[in-house]
């Protein structure tokens, strides 16, 4: 069965301003880039898609994930992976610790050895052990993608991903979560104002526009 | 506080080694009392250069009235009860009209707290400036002050109106439960044990209208009357009465009636054992019966007398509460006042037990170190006058028994202490009272302590 | 004119560089002085009552007391289950409304308890559970067939459940309101709330999540005030007194006993006893932080097992009914306070009094106008010492880019954390060696100490959270050190001051034992009236100074909440 993600007749209001409308459908492997100025909505409406659209907003129009539809699932239950702009490791884990909290409950082993293989496959070896504030940026990031794809999602949902890195690291880092988006076949949506990120993510462009200012 | 340990050792010795530097410890003293109160007030003399002795009464009582007026006087008393607390509201609008006094009313939960103060002051060297200068006062409180040289002595002959309590013929008026007061202490007041009883509301005011209730002629027939019957009563109402726990002064007053009852069938020659200092011997002859009783009515108390409250306020809010049938207190008119307040059922009804109800005085005090030694002193004069004393009397005042000897009245003076309508739950004034005087004061202490061994712990 | 300014800059400077060491003097002297002033006495040294030779017989006295082993029982397990308690439900409230509008509802609910005093938290819990009381009533007599008020357990029960009961209450208001502060920081909360987000979207249930990410980086905030509830608990005397057994009481209510015992020598007895009391305290901490060394140890490895749900629906409901009952109780405690108030005759088992009457509230208003006075003055002017010294501190602080050093933080909240049984008689002693005459200044300087560390718990946060390059941009404006501190940083922290003053104020009208000791019972203030009459015969009259005791308070913080109102209007 090939993923998908659809996004059905999808409007966001603010204070029942109307925001934005979007309406589209993203094949398993494909990356849709959506790009626009702050203020566009356009982080609002990854809050949408992950289900944790902030107070004061709604939204009207359905969410189907591999044809189900997932509008009103919490978000725990939705399975989309999440990145943001920050690694945001959890503090208090180490690095397989994080890994593994995102893994689904299988055989401790099996997992482990899970870990150490993605670690490697990201060049990142040796560092299960270590706590993630050691690390530097560019390795939390990876960490960070390694955590989400461990984590087995349907699809996945890339906030600004690549801002906080310098252009060296950024190249390389995006290069790499293309390249295991289009691996792992998962339908992806990035949210970014870097033109060079929706280029590179080689799949339909969205720009929005800034909305008129509530008078 | 070591420095205040070495100043006071230094201060005994200069005392003891140099005459001279006893003037020097005056300048210092004075000095400290010019800033000792606040601004409005005028400088404080220094009053031990009045030579007692050789002034007459007249002038003397003219020195203190002199060196007395204008001055603020802190009374160190029990605030637990808004009755007596507006009575000594009343009081400090009186001296403050007649001698400019202002009483200021330091409400004290437990009078010990006053003893604890006098100790620390005594022991941070501060012997002229205290902040105690009438403190209401008696027994254990008193026995501990007096052994501790923690009061002023031989002041309450100064008084002109301590002679209405006509002390040569009274001699209850100069012992506080056995000890000699020597002139440290004036009598203030007495009181005996009354109980107080208010069975279930359910039962009562199924019985009677609304209208009625206040009126309604309850009897206390099924109330217990002695010592016998109260243990009968609580297995036939298991639950509905207790008693504080010991130290504290009522909790001790019922376990000395206890005692003397229990004990009533016994000779005389061991029944007097009580009014002596406790010994091993009078213990073996004396307590057993106590232990016994209680032993067998313990389990028949609120809270299977696992629980003890910690005051005579506290059991009467039970018996308001609708917890308890039976109370007991000191002050008589407390139980007219509380239900007057709601603050006890309207159908409460109040007696004395037939086999006697202990009697005792409470005196006013002034402690070693105050600094208003005079006005103190005019203060006490005033509380122990007619007017005062008959005003404390009234039921809707206070109720508190005057010291005074009626006998020394006129006429006209006596009818002032005449109650009036007197309220259904007030004791009635034709009451029997079999007064049971207090026992030495090292009882008390021997049955907090044993109390507390054999109870206090469960 | 230049040089005038620059005498005020080097004064402010003098001023700002001097007062940790004056904040921390004013905190660590009495409390010190105090202890000592315990701990001679506790070796036979009372010179009052003639004794001059050391030893230890008030140990040996205190050891043959009967029923020792019960006291430090009780205070032990009272305080430690109390702690847990409160700190469970604090964490179950905060893991189920994490995220949710309703966190910011409680909490507007409970931070009204807090200003709460302790003595009349405890006046209307217990008539809650008093078998006369409002439950038992509620019930009664169609449910229970009580015609006669029943003699069961609640309160005073020898197993100090009604004690816990209270403490918990009274407890996790604190501990929430702490934790919620703490976790305000932005930069904290910016974090944990993405770090639950990425928790959530991997799939984790959301009570699940909050215990496996957001717990581990919050706990380390919530460790002081956590501590501070312990040490509390562990040495209270108001809740315990109202609500407690005494066959025996836990050891402080024994410790005030024996200090208050009409046989002088007692005292010996008494400073031993809170020298045993600090032991337990220290004992208490000490089991907590094991406790918590063990728990980290053991749940490490399930943090990462990928569990994602521990039966979070359940759980989330059953929280709800917690929250529920929490506020039933609250509600029900309180309108159980307003009804005596009110009340004529009240026969059990009536839901409501015969008459409503307006007598207690007269008179007692009448007596009140003194005590209501020296309230608020003492209240103010504590508070706006302890105000002006923390400001001052936290200057320092920010000028130096230092924070203060653990061991400095420490000190500031030792009297939270001490147990003021143990050194405030002390401290009397102290007060009267100095020759220390002004009732007022005892007063105040005692409610300071209580005042401080709380004013600080809740200036600090914000200060530490204004952005430092303000001041710096100022700065190189050509600002003063006096004029960055008056004109760019004083006005940023306008509503964090206006809260913290509303908060002293409220520390100091609760203080019960520092007012009566310091003004040696000549200053009068609604929290000893209250106190007095708690014990007094008159469950109306108590009822109405337990009532004005929680106006008193929540009109500051009504004032507050008012100006910062209309400021923002305007």
């Amino acid at each position: 069965m090939t993923s998908s993600l659809q996004i059905d007749k999808l409007k966001i209001m603010r204070d029942q301003v109307p925001l934005l409308a979007l309406n589209e459908t993203i094949a398993g492997g494909d990356v849709l880039s959506i790009m626009g100025p702050s203020g566009s909505g356009k982080s609002t409406m990854l809050n949408w898609l992950a289900g944790m659209l902030p107070h004061g907003f709604c939204a009207d129009g359905e969410l189907y994930l591999n044809g189900k539809n997932i509008t009103h699932l919490p978000s725990y239950q939705r399975r989309l992976g999440l990145l943001y702009q920050d690694a945001l490791l959890f503090p208090h884990l180490s690095v397989a610790d994080n890994i593994a909290f995102a893994m689904p409950k299988e055989d401790k082993a099996v997992r482990r050895e899970k870990i150490a293989k993605g670690l490697k496959d990201l060049g990142l070896v040796n560092l299960e052990n270590r706590g993630p504030e050691s690390l530097s940026g560019g390795q939390q990031a990876r960490v960070a993608l390694l955590r989400v794809l461990l984590s087995q999602p349907k699809a996945i949902l890339l906030d600004e991903p690549f801002s906080k890195l310098d252009s060296q690291l950024r190249q390389e880092t995006r290069q790499l979560v293309f390249q295991q988006i289009s691996q792992h076949q998962l339908p992806a949506i990035i949210v970014t104002h870097d033109e060079s990120d929706a280029l590179a993510a080689n799949g339909k462009v969205i720009v929005l526009d800034a909305t008129p200012k509530h008078s | 506080m070591l420095f205040a340990n070495f100043r006071l050792i230094t201060k005994a010795r200069l005392l003891r080694q140099v005459g001279v530097a006893v003037l020097l410890l005056f300048v210092n003293v004075s000095s400290a009392l010019s800033y000792t109160q606040g601004g409005d007030e005028a400088k404080v003399e220094q009053e031990k250069q009045v030579p007692l002795a050789l002034i007459n009464q007249d002038r003397l009582w003219q020195t203190h009235i002199e060196q007395g007026k204008n001055r603020t006087v802190y009374f160190h008393a029990w605030g637990g009860d808004a009755q007596i607390n507006r009575y000594i509201q009343w009081l400090s609008s009186k001296v403050k009209a007649q001698y400019n006094i202002d009483l200021q009313h330091v409400k004290l939960i437990d009078t010990s707290e006053a003893v604890s103060r006098v100790l620390a002051e005594k022991s941070a060297g501060n012997d002229d400036r205290g902040r105690i200068d009438i403190v209401w006062i008696n027994g254990e409180n008193f026995a501990s002050m007096q052994q501790y040289g923690l009061l002023s002595r031989d002041w309450v002959g100064e008084l002109p109106n301590f002679s209405l309590t006509n002390p040569n013929k009274n001699p209850a008026m100069t012992r506080d439960f056995g000890i000699p007061t020597q002139g440290m202490e004036a009598p203030w007041g007495q009181a005996s044990l009354t109980f107080y009883y208010a069975p279930p509301v359910h039962d009562f005011v199924q019985s009677t209208p609304k209208a009625n209730r206040a009126q309604h002629s309850l009897s206390t027939a099924q109330a217990p009357k002695t010592i016998k019957q109260m243990l009968a009563w609580a297995k036939q109402n298991p639950g509905r009465f207790t008693y504080p726990k010991p130290p504290d002064f009522l909790s001790l007053s019922f376990l000395k009636y206890a005692l003397m009852t229990l004990n009533e069938h016994q000779p005389a020659s061991i029944k007097n054992r009580l009014y002596q200092a406790q010994t091993k011997e009078s213990q073996a002859q004396l307590l057993p019966k106590l232990w016994q009783f209680l032993d067998e009515i313990h389990p028949y108390l609120w809270r299977q007398g696992r629980y003890f409250v910690t005051s005579g306020t506290a059991l009467q809010r039970l018996v308001g509460d609708g917890e308890l049938s039976l109370g007991f207190t000191f002050a008589a008119a407390q139980v007219p006042a509380a239900v007057m307040r709601y603050d006890l059922p309207e159908h409460t009804r109040s007696y004395v037990m037939q086999d006697g109800s202990l009697s005792n005085i409470h005196f006013l005090a002034i402690p070693y170190n105050t600094s208003q030694i005079h006005a103190a002193k005019l203060v006490v004069n005033y509380m122990l006058s007619v007017e005062a004393q008959a005003k404390k009397q009234q039921a809707e005042v206070w109720g508190d028994s005057t010291v005074i000897d009626m006998s020394q009245l006129t006429q006209q003076q006596q009818s002032l202490f005449d109650t009036l309508n007197q309220h259904p739950s007030a004791l009635p004034i034709n009451s029997n009272i079999t007064a049971l005087s207090e026992p030495h004061p090292s009882w008390t202490k021997l049955l907090t302590r044993e109390w507390l061994q054999r109870y206090g712990v469960q | 004119m230049a040089y005038s300014n620059h005498m005020l800059n080097s004064l402010f400077n003098t001023v700002v560089r001097l007062s940790p060491k004056v904040l921390i003097t004013i905190l660590i002297l009495p409390v010190f002085a105090g202890l000592l002033g315990v701990l001679l006495p506790a070796f036979g040294w009372l010179p009052a009552l003639g004794k001059t030779q050391l030893g230890l017989q008030g140990f040996s006295q205190l050891l043959q007391t009967p029923g020792l082993k019960q006291m430090v029982a009780l205070s032990f397990s009272t305080s430690l289950l109390s702690g847990l308690l409160a700190f469970i439900f604090t964490l179950l409230l905060l893991a189920t409304f994490f995220d949710s509008p309703w966190l910011i509802r409680i909490r507007r609910m409970l931070s009204p308890i807090l200003v709460i005093p302790h003595a009349a938290a405890a006046i209307a819990i217990a008539f809650l559970i008093t078998p006369s009381g409002m439950i038992s009533r509620l019930f009664s007599p169609w449910l229970t067939q009580w015609h006669i008020a029943p003699d069961w357990l609640l309160p005073h029960d020898p197993y100090g459940i009604s004690i816990i009961i209270g403490l918990t209450l009274k407890e996790l208001p604190f501990l929430m309101l702490m934790t919620l502060n703490a976790m305000a920081q932005p930069a904290l909360n910016n974090k944990i709330q993405a770090q639950y987000r990425v928790a959530l979207s991997l799939g984790y249930y959301p009570i699940t999540a909050f215990f496996k990410v957001v717990l581990p980086t919050i706990y380390p905030l919530m460790r002081l005030p956590l501590l501070a509830i312990l040490a509390y608990a562990s040495a209270s005397v108001e809740m315990p007194l109202i609500l407690g057994p005494n066959t025996p009481p836990t050891l402080a209510v024994a410790i005030m006993n024996w200090f208050h015992d009409v046989d002088l020598s007692m005292r010996i007895q008494a400073s031993a006893g809170a020298l045993l009391q600090l032991l337990v305290t220290v004992l208490v901490l000490t089991t907590w932080w094991l406790l918590e060394r063990a728990i980290k140890k053991v749940s490490y490895v399930s943090l990462s097992n990928g569990k994602r749900n521990y039966g979070d629906i359940i759980l989330a409901k059953a929280v709800a009914l917690l929250t529920v009952l929490l506020i039933l109780v609250i509600a029900l405690s309180l309108a159980g306070l307003v009804i005596w108030s009110f009340a004529g005759y009240w026969h059990f088992p009536a839901l409501l009094p015969e008459q409503w009457l307006l007598i207690h509230w007269q008179s007692a208003l009448l007596q009140l106008q003194i005590p209501l006075m020296n309230t608020v003055l003492v209240g103010v002017l504590s508070t706006f010492i302890a105000v002006v010294l923390t400001l001052l501190t936290l200057e320092f602080e920010q000028q130096n880019r230092v924070k203060l050093t653990k061991f400095h933080s420490l000190l500031i909240y030792l009297p939270l954390l001490i147990p003021s049984i143990a050194f405030l008689f002390g401290l009397v002693w102290l007060q009267e060696a100095l020759h220390s005459d002004s009732t007022f200044i005892n007063v105040v300087f005692a409610h300071l100490l209580f005042v401080l560390p709380y004013v600080f718990l809740s200036l600090a946060n914000s200060y530490r959270r204004l952005d430092p390059r303000y001041a710096q941009l100022a700065a190189s404006l050509g600002a003063t050190p006096v004029k960055v501190f008056f004109k760019v940083t004083l006005p940023q922290l306008f509503a964090a001051i206006l809260v913290a003053s509303a908060l002293g104020v409220a520390i100091s009208f609760s203080q019960y034992l520092p007012t009566q000791l310091a003004s040696g019972g000549r200053m009068l203030t609604l929290t000893t009236e209250a106190v007095t009459l708690a014990n007094g015969a008159s469950r109306r009259v108590s009822s109405v100074y337990a009532l004005m005791q929680m106006i008193l308070p929540a009109m500051a913080f009504l004032m507050v909440w008012l100006i910062l109102k209309l400021k923002r209007k305007w």
